[in-house]
C-alpha cells in the first residue's frame, strides 16, 4: 500500500535529517539560545529581588516555573532531537506526497531521473518552509519583543502556502498562466508579517540589549545554515525514497492499471 | 465471457486509480499534523518540549 510505504521511509528520512539536524544545531544554533536564556535568568532574579508580582507578566520565563520542561543537558537535547525528527518526518511526508503527485505531470516524471532530482526539492522546501517565512519573521531568540502569537502563525502559515503555490506553479505550470506564479511568493512581503512596535529587546537595559541584538543577528545566520542542511538531506533522502517507492510500485501494478508509474 | 471480465475487473481499476491520489492526500495530511503538534500547539509542555525546534526552525515560538 502506498500510504504505508510512504509513512515508514518518512520516518526513516525524519530519524536520520533529525539527527543530522541535532549535531548541527548543538554546535552553532543551541549555544546561542542558551545564551540569550542566561540574560532571561538575569531579568527573572532582577524582578523576583524588586518586584515579584512583575514575575507573572513576564511570559516565558515566569509559566517555565510552573510547567514541565525537559532538565538542561542530555534531557533537553533528547527532546529537541525528538522534535527535530518529528518536524523532518512531517516534512518528508508532505515534499514525497507532492513527489509521487507530480509524476502525473510530464515535468514531475521526466526529472527523477536527473541528478539534481533531489537536491531541488530540498531547495524548494527550503525556500518555501524556511526562507520565505524567515524573510518576515526571521528566527527570534528567547526575550526578544513579538507580535502576537497567533498572528506571527497565520502569517507563517500563509507565506508558506502562497510559496508553494508560486513554486509549484513555476515548475509545473501551463505557459500562458506563468507570469501569475511569481505574484504569488511575493504576495506575503507585500501583505508584510506582523511586527511590535518599539526596541527589539524592550526589558533590557541597553548594554545587555546590545549584547542580545548582535545573538539575533548571529542566530538568523547559524538557523540559515542549520536549516540549508537539513533541507539538503531532507531532499536527498526523501527522492531515494520515492525511487524505492516506484519500483516497488511498478513491480505490483501491472500495465494500464492505476497511476501512471514512471519508469527510473 | 470476454466483456464479462472486463467488466468485473473495472471497478477495481477504477478504485486503485482513485485510491493512490487519496492516499497522497493522506500522507500530505499526515504531515501536515505532525507539523502543526510539534510546531504550532500552544501547549506549555509542547512548548517547552520543542522550545528549541521551534526557535531554530523558525516557527513562530512564545
Amino acid at each position: 500500500m502506498l500510504f504505508r510505504q510512504v509513512v515508514f521511509y518518512a520516518l526513516l528520512v525524519g530519524v536520520l535529517s533529525g539527527l543530522a539536524l541535532t549535531v548541527v544545531q548543538s554546535f552553532q544554533v543551541v549555544p546561542i539560545i542558551l545564551a540569550a536564556e542566561e540574560f532571561e535568568g538575569a531579568v527573572v532574579e532582577a524582578e523576583a529581588t524588586v518586584i515579584p508580582a512583575l514575575q507573572s507578566a513576564g511570559h516565558h520565563a515566569a509559566t517555565e516555573e510552573e510547567v514541565w520542561a525537559p532538565a538542561n543537558g542530555w534531557e533537553r537535547t533528547a527532546f529537541t532531537m525528538l522534535s527535530n525528527s518529528l518536524t523532518a518526518m512531517a516534512f518528508a511526508l508532505i515534499l514525497m506526497a507532492a513527489m509521487l503527485a507530480s509524476f502525473s505531470l510530464k515535468a514531475g516524471e521526466k526529472s527523477l531521473k536527473a541528478w539534481w532530482y533531489g537536491l531541488a526539492w530540498g531547495v524548494a522546501g527550503y525556500v518555501a518552509f524556511w526562507l520565505a517565512p524567515a524573510i518576515g519573521l526571521p528566527p527570534e531568540i528567547p526575550l526578544q519583543a513579538t507580535a502576537p502569537l497567533e498572528h506571527r502563525q497565520l502569517w507563517w502559515v500563509f507565506a508558506v502556502i502562497c510559496t508553494v503555490g508560486g513554486l509549484a506553479g513555476l515548475a509545473f505550470g501551463q505557459t500562458p498562466w506563468r507570469w501569475i506564479y511569481p505574484v504569488f511568493l511575493i504576495v506575503p512581503h507585500l501583505v508584510g508579517a506582523p511586527h511590535p512596535e518599539g526596541l527589539m529587546f524592550p526589558d533590557q537595559v541597553p548594554v545587555v540589549a546590545a549584547e542580545l541584538e548582535k545573538l539575533a543577528q548571529q542566530f538568523i545566520g547559524a538557523t540559515a545554515i542549520a536549516n540549508g542542511i537539513l533541507w539538503l538531506v531532507i531532499g536527498v533522502t526523501a527522492a531515494w525514497s520515492v525511487k524505492r517507492i516506484v519500483v516497488a510500485l511498478k513491480a505490483e501494478s501491472s500495465p494500464g492499471t492505476g497511476m501512471e508509474v514512471p519508469s527510473v | 465471457m470476454q466483456s464479462q471480465i472486463a467488466s468485473a475487473t473495472q471497478p477495481a481499476k477504477q478504485s486503485l486509480a482513485l485510491t493512490r491520489p487519496l492516499q497522497l492526500v493522506g500522507v500530505a495530511l499526515l504531515g501536515v499534523i505532525i507539523l502543526y503538534g510539534a510546531g504550532f500547539v500552544n501547549i506549555a509542555a509542547v512548548h517547552n518540549a520543542a522550545h528549541d525546534t521551534r526557535h531554530s526552525q523558525g516557527f513562530p515560538c512564545h
